[in-house]
């Protein structure tokens, strides 16, 4: 009967990335929805995807209907996801899943939000229909602490990418990451978030770092959920502190939320896509959908910034990558910076990454002798 | 002058607008000669093992119009998006920047982009890239060299769906031809099939290794999407309800639809390279309702590894499936038939005269 399906109980969940639950949750809240967390990313979410999607389908999806099977199975009835043309398969995902669900026997709704035209006013739309919450002014504060936790978040994570090669005591400033995480999670309103911050800011400076470490520095670059989530990038950025590199990346959080949601007249700073396509300009013209453009543009800005290397992660079989990765090389041997792809699908294993990301490590290392070594006389006598 | 014509990706749906365009500006359009294994492996050196097949191929087609054919002008033109919002594969859409960073010649590289999701980058604008690079700005004469365009590409299509084979029409669009004759088939075939897949990957017969061939041999009709006309594949969407997402999706979901409920195709061969992404989400959609419909489905995959053998026999196999199950169906429909008069209580001088 469609007149029950309306009046029951509401119970809202979403895929997993990273931390995006966490703002995200704290918007739904604002807004009284009840809400069913599937277990963060994992292997048992990656298997369940797996078995139920086409056999080259991409990563993401598989880990996307994992979860989706996961939430349904605590009782969620309500599924979030959003589309937006003009990228890649994603268009498909939320399709393609609730056809593959509703086969499974599972009776829920799906909420797609279409980033098509009007972003703003289609996100508090669906959210109050998500939500049953007709009220506009709680929609305008929850997207208010939304925003403040992504900033929050990454302000926490940026300083986290900075101690993590320099602590003496490996892990140290790890600890203090988490728990500011959970203080964010927990805060009620902005004034909380930013106490947060500010404790874990000043947790930070207990850190014991070696100043005088030489540290390589590294960009990270690739397909956003493949970065942003530690499970499916296997802790990447972890890998690399432990290794002694920092790590640069671009694609955080609040830039890929502000980039789809904030409107182009009221942004100030330029992008990291405007900024992107500006510096791919002699490699790559066209926007092809993805993050190719990403990839190829901050590849050339890390050359022109004179970092040691790039380290480009993507899923297997991801189109739009897969172009980045085939031009890769060229600019890596053009700009003269060493580059690495770096695929993950659900049969990576970590041991492999980590041997690769040592090789590489070493590679950077060497060449940072070599330069040191043999210093320019001449301008003509460049090495 | 002359300009150079990968036999690759968009060549198979586009070339003769492109000839048409392309003589009547007085450029002489030069093409790559046929795959051949040796295209496929140069190609696969350029760029990373999980390309797709058909980008692998074009550029071997580059290499071999530079290398072997000395052409020093290579048109490569990006197709983001056909209609507003509806947009191509990332490997359509970035394939002029692909040849630019990975084909290490010297060469002039034609790159215009057709976008009908952006405001000023329609059809003239597209035609307009293409020519002016060659020297040639003077718009009215593009205008009018699109008309030529455009008589060469009706032609061209008005000949696939009388039913003529592809490279027979390919050829008569390269002479300037037209032939509005349909052709006399007398043959009976007990077995029709409908085969669905990109141009690019069902006219390369290195690709498709002579799929239909293979299936005249083997007594079976082979109906190609490019029998269709647009409002026939349109009403394949509905069919496996969903709508247009890929540009290049009426050959393959739209004419996979309409064969779908068409009675009298038997069944559907897909074809796809491994690693192409648009085709991982639609074949498993033409594959849950060909299921939903009762239709036989044989998906065949195809790389640059695959073997000839393998192939022949899944489509033997497919074949003698589907004649199978006609013959138990043409059996059940006569038995039930049968019955049916038997019931009527028929005379039994008539049930008698039946027996001898």
């Amino acid at each position: 009967m469609p007149g029950s399906n309306y009046k029951r109980k509401r119970i809202v969940s979403f895929p997993r990335m990273g931390n995006i639950h966490i703002p995200i949750c704290a918007l739904l809240k604002e807004m009284n929805a009840e809400i069913i967390l599937a277990p963060p990313n994992n292997k048992q979410a990656l298997t369940i995807g797996t078995r139920y999607s086409p056999e080259t389908m991409c990563l993401p999806y598989k880990m996307n209907l994992g979860n989706y099977i996961q939430a349904l199975d605590q009782g969620a009835n309500i599924l979030l996801m959003f589309q937006a043309p003009g990228t890649c398969r994603l268009g498909n995902y939320a399709k393609m899943a609730e056809m593959k669900l509703k086969e499974l026997g599972y009776d829920f709704e799906m909420i797609v939000f279409d980033l098509y035209g009007g972003k703003f006013k289609e996100i508090v739309n669906k959210f109050s229909r998500a939500t049953d919450n007709k009220s506009i002014t709680r929609a305008v504060k929850g997207i208010k602490i939304c925003l403040a936790k992504f900033n929050a978040l990454d302000k926490i994570e940026k300083e986290l990418f900075y101690l993590r090669p320099r602590e003496k005591n490996f892990g140290e400033a790890e600890k203090i990451y988490n728990k500011g995480r959970n203080l964010i999670n927990k805060a009620q309103n902005t004034g909380e978030v930013k106490a947060a911050v500010d404790q874990t800011m000043a947790e930070y400076k207990q850190v014991y770092i070696d100043k005088s470490k030489e540290i390589l520095r590294i960009y990270l670059t690739g397909e956003f959920f493949v970065l942003l989530d530690p499970f499916v990038n296997m802790d990447i950025e972890k890998e690399l502190g432990r290794l002694g590199a920092e790590v640069d990346r671009q694609i955080m959080l609040s830039e890929w939320m502000g980039q789809s949601l904030i409107p182009k007249w009221l942004r100030k700073k330029e992008t990291h896509k405007e900024r992107a396509t500006r510096t791919a300009k002699r490699y790559m013209t066209r926007i092809i959908g993805g993050e190719c453009i990403e990839s190829v543009g901050d590849a050339v800005y890390a050359a022109e910034k004179k970092l040691d290397g790039v380290v480009h992660a993507t899923p297997f079989n991801c189109i739009p990558e897969i172009m980045s990765q085939c031009i890769l090389p060229h600019i890596s041997r053009k700009e003269e910076i060493p580059v690495i792809s770096l695929l993950v699908d659900e049969h990576t294993g970590k041991a492999g990454l980590i041997t690769r990301l040592e090789a590489f490590i070493d590679l950077m290392n060497r060449n940072r002798r070599e330069f040191r070594h043999c210093e320019p006389k001449t301008p003509a006598d460049v090495c | 002058m002359k300009i150079g014509i990968p036999r690759g990706m968009n060549y198979y749906n586009y070339y003769p607008f492109w000839y048409g365009f392309f003589t009547y500006l007085g450029i002489e359009p030069v093409l790559s000669s046929p795959t051949t294994k040796k295209t496929i492996s140069r190609g696969s050196e350029l760029v990373v093992p999980e390309t797709c097949l058909p980008v692998k191929i074009f550029m071997g087609h580059v290499l071999d119009l530079i290398d072997n054919k000395g052409i020093d002008v290579i048109y490569v033109p990006s197709h983001q998006s056909i209609a507003p919002k509806i947009y191509n594969c990332s490997k359509i859409r970035g394939l002029p920047d692909l040849v630019r960073n990975v084909v290490k010649r010297n060469f002039l590289l034609i790159e215009p982009t057709l976008d009908k999701s952006e405001k000023n980058q329609g059809l003239y604008e597209y035609l307009y890239e293409s020519a002016a690079p060659l020297g040639i700005t003077d718009k009215k004469l593009i205008k009018k060299a699109s008309k030529a365009g455009w008589e060469a590409q009706n032609n061209f299509t008005a000949m696939l769906r009388t039913g003529m084979n592809f490279h027979k029409a390919m050829n008569n669009v390269a002479k300037g031809k037209f032939i509005n004759a349909v052709e006399e088939d007398n043959r009976k075939y007990p077995v029709n099939v409908a085969v669905i897949s990109h141009g690019y990957n069902l006219y390369d017969s290195r690709v498709s290794m002579g799929i239909f061939e293979k299936l005249e041999k083997l007594d079976v009709k082979a109906y190609i999407p490019e029998h269709l006309s647009i409002e026939q594949m349109k009403k394949g969407f509905p069919v496996l309800n969903t709508n247009l997402y890929w540009a290049n999706e009426y050959e393959m979901t739209g004419a996979a639809g309409y064969y779908l409920v068409d009675k009298n195709i038997d069944g559907i061969l897909t074809l796809t390279s491994f690693g192409c992404g648009p085709d991982s989400i639609m074949i498993e959609r033409i594959t849950r309702f060909a299921k939903k419909y009762g239709k036989p489905l044989l998906n065949l995959t195809v790389d640059e590894h695959t073997g000839e053998a393998g192939f022949i026999t899944r489509l033997e196999a497919f074949t003698d499936m589907i004649v199978r199950r006609k013959r138990e169906s043409i059996i059940k429909s006569f038995s039930r038939q049968f019955r049916e008069t038997k019931e009527e209580k028929l005379p039994q001088s008539q049930v008698a005269g039946f027996k001898q």
